[in-house]
């Protein structure tokens, strides 16, 4: 097989000139003639005939020759060998231009010469020989081996992990791979709902107002600060008791109900008192406090944000524990979230895929198990066939020295042979 | 006093023509041998190639060494086989000069004769002889050979001709022509005219015994191949074997239905055909060989 492989599909045609002496009589005589004598009319068609055998056989002969050549092309080029690269560049030039090779000069340049016509002839017909022998003894080895060899080994590796025995270590990897991930719990978890980015800036909003105008009741009165805080619950307090009596706001009134309900509180408690004392940190105060002073109230109708102004107020309240988020039970009901459901259908989806993972690594591991014990198993074969031939070889050598075996020789072979038989068994069930 | 001027013209001609000959006789020659030097030289080569395919074979595996060997003697054996092929054409096309001159000078002879009363052409040419003539154009009819890669052309062996084409004067063709008791014939005839006009040409019975001349429409003539096609190189150019074709029954100048038997082997066989004739139980006459020339596509397929 090597050696087929070795060789290019050439047909060694037999390119033998036609034997004109033979096949082509008129051709021949009138080859023997002198010009005085000529070639006759009648002649014509004998040669015509004559002639065309000639041609039909050269053109016969150039076919054969292209596809020959052209295997030969081929073949080398297919070969793919450096090697093979580098002998045909070298040796193209010297094969078209007939000129010798600079590497052996001596005998390629003979054997270029040696097709032409002339007196080098004969004398490169004997060197050849002498010189293919040489060529051969060295390069089978060189040159075919490599590349021959290279395909299946390659091949042979690359099989060789599926069809390989199951090691221990396998078994680990596999093992390791059934424990559950660690951050699995983290892709079942649902993150709690953040605040709505309206309400989230709204409250960026109002942080940034407070700090405003902290820094400017700082200048005033920085020692109110904590009380203030206080007194800020106690509205709030009032603000829910008068949330259950609220009515849906007026037309016209563009601040939302809880801004109206806290502003409502504040005049109805501070009605009496003189607004022009009161300053601004201490509208929420109870006792004292100017809320309904037409300053503020034409400062509150200027806020352009009387919603993220509603919405502030909402968010603090309920930041105070004094309102209860409806809207948080609102945002967080089921039935309207598309993201939760979309995470929640994901998250199935992903409970259902690992599980079936899982469910494969078990069967596999439970597969790569059984595997190692039939391995082991086939290893016991082994072991068996070699006691069971060294047996036979034992009673063969002693059927060779013309003695009967002995009861020990034979003891053992049984044994041999029945261990095996087990564990045959053992193997096929 | 006219017609001995025409006369003495031809002669003319004729005797021009003659000298031409010659000299395309004589380049003949040489032709033929710059052919057997051309031959000669390659010779060595082909020598050494069948030398290093034995060795080759008996060492029964291919170092590179004779891998590139054989190569470059393919190579150069390929040039000397080509410049072989190129002077044998020359020397074929040559003789196929010659031929036409000689053709010319026996259409002009004709032609004469024609019009010359005082000298009877050979009016009653002996059938023997006839069959003779024919046989041999068949055998001279030149043999194409391509140059590699090159495909057959119309009107090779079994390559039907383009159906444009139009057949020369001279060109010998099968014409299907009523008989006088109204069966209908295809038979040898010899390409007289054509009417452009009338898509009709005029032909003659190859056979002078008849010396009818016939005016059929272009559907009722089918060419000759003009080259005989290469069994060794070109057998897709042959009719192969079981089909239906018109051939010339030997010894006849009338053309039948027949099977092809065998196509040809080598450049210079004839077909082997099976005419269809009722009196063998089988319908089939037993193989009689056809030349290449006189084998056609048989185009009605209905039973005569």
């Amino acid at each position: 097989m090597s050696d087929l492989k070795d060789c290019p599909p050439l047909k060694y045609y037999d390119f033998k000139p036609v034997e004109h002496v033979k096949v082509c009589p008129r051709y021949t005589a009138v080859l023997g003639r002198s010009e005085d004598d000529g070639i006759g009319i009648e002649e014509l068609d004998t040669l015509q005939l004559e002639l065309e055998t000639l041609l039909s056989s050269a053109s016969r002969r150039l076919r054969a020759l292209e596809e020959q050549r052209q295997i030969l092309t081929d073949w080398q080029d297919k070969k793919g060998d450096k090697r093979f690269l580098k002998m045909g560049k070298e040796v193209d030039p010297a094969v078209s231009s007939r000129h010798p090779k600079p590497k052996k000069p001596k005998l390629e340049g003979k054997a270029g010469h040696g097709p032409g016509p002339g007196p080098g002839r004969p004398k490169s017909k004997n060197l050849q020989p002498k010189v293919q022998e040489y060529e051969f003894s060295e390069d089978p080895q060189d040159i075919p081996r490599n590349p021959k060899n290279d395909a299946p080994n390659r091949f042979w590796a690359s099989v060789e992990p599926y069809c390989a025995d199951i090691t221990n270590e396998e078994i680990r990897v596999l093992e390791e791979l059934l424990k559950p991930p660690e951050d699995e719990a983290e892709y079942y978890k649902i993150p709690a709902l953040g605040k709505h980015y309206s309400q989230r800036w709204a409250q960026e909003d109002l942080l940034e107002e407070q700090r405003e105008g902290a820094r400017a009741n700082d200048k005033k009165k920085s020692m109110l600060g904590p009380l203030s805080e206080i007194d800020a619950k106690d509205v709030d307090a009032l603000l829910k008791k008068s949330e259950s009596q609220h009515e849906p706001p007026e037309d016209g009134c563009p601040f939302g109900p809880l801004t109206q309900r806290l502003l409502q509180a504040l005049v109805e408690e501070n009605i009496i008192s003189p607004m022009e004392d009161s300053p601004i940190p201490d509208i929420p105060v109870k006792d004292d406090g100017a809320g309904t002073s037409p300053r503020s109230q034409g400062k509150a109708f200027s806020v352009p944000h009387t919603r993220s102004l509603e919405a502030r107020i909402r968010e603090e309240l309920v930041a105070q524990g004094l309102l209860d988020s409806e809207e948080r039970q609102g945002t967080g009901g089921d039935s309207e979230d598309e993201v939760l459901a979309e995470l929640q259908k994901r998250q199935a989806e992903l409970k259902a895929l690992s599980a079936h993972n899982r469910a494969r690594k078990q069967e596999l591991l439970r597969l790569a198990r059984e595997e190692m014990r039939k391995q082991e198993l086939r290893q016991c074969v082994r072991v068996a066939d070699n006691e069971v031939m060294e047996a036979f070889r034992r009673i063969m050598a002693a059927r060779q020295k013309k003695r009967t075996p002995t009861k020990k020789e034979k003891d053992q072979a049984w044994k041999a042979l029945k261990e095996r038989e087990r564990i045959l068994k053992q193997l096929d069930g | 006093m006219k017609l001995v001027h025409c006369f003495v013209a031809g002669s003319m001609a004729l005797v021009s023509a003659d000298t031409k000959i010659a000299e395309l006789l004589n380049e003949l020659h040489q032709l033929i041998k710059q052919t057997q030097e051309e031959r000669s030289r390659s010779e060595h080569n082909l020598l050494n190639i069948q030398k290093t395919h034995e060795r080759m074979q008996t060492e029964n595996k291919t170092s590179p060494y004779y891998r590139t060997k054989l190569r470059g003697l393919y190579t150069t054996a390929k040039a000397d086989a080509e410049a072989e092929c190129s002077i044998l054409r020359h020397a074929l096309d040559k003789i196929a000069e010659i031929k036409s001159l000689l053709e010319e000078r026996r259409i002009a002879a004709r032609m004469a004769g024609v019009y010359n009363d005082s000298d009877p052409p050979r009016k009653t040419m002996r059938r023997g002889v006839l069959m003779t003539l024919l046989q041999q154009s068949a055998m001279t009819l030149p043999l194409w050979i391509g140059k590699p890669g090159e495909s057959p052309p119309p009107l090779c062996g079994a390559i039907p001709a383009s159906s444009d084409y139009v057949a020369k004067q001279g060109d010998k063709v099968a014409a299907r022509v009523k008989a006088v008791d109204g069966d209908e014939q295809w038979i040898l005839a010899e390409v007289v005219s054509y009417n452009h006009s009338t898509n009709k040409y005029e032909v003659d019975d190859i056979d002078e015994e008849g010396k009818e001349r016939h005016t059929l429409s272009r559907r009722r003539i089918i060419p000759l191949p003009q080259w005989k096609a290469n069994p060794e190189t070109d057998p897709e150019a042959l009719f192969s074997k079981d089909q239906l074709v018109l051939a010339l029954y030997p010894q006849t100048t009338c053309f039948y239905r027949a099977l092809i038997h065998n196509p040809p082997h080598r450049p210079q066989d004839d077909y082997s055909v099976l005419f269809e004739d009722t009196s063998y139980a089988d319908g089939y006459s037993p193989p009689l060989n056809v030349a290449q020339r006189y084998v056609v596509a048989c185009k009605e397929n209905k039973k005569k």
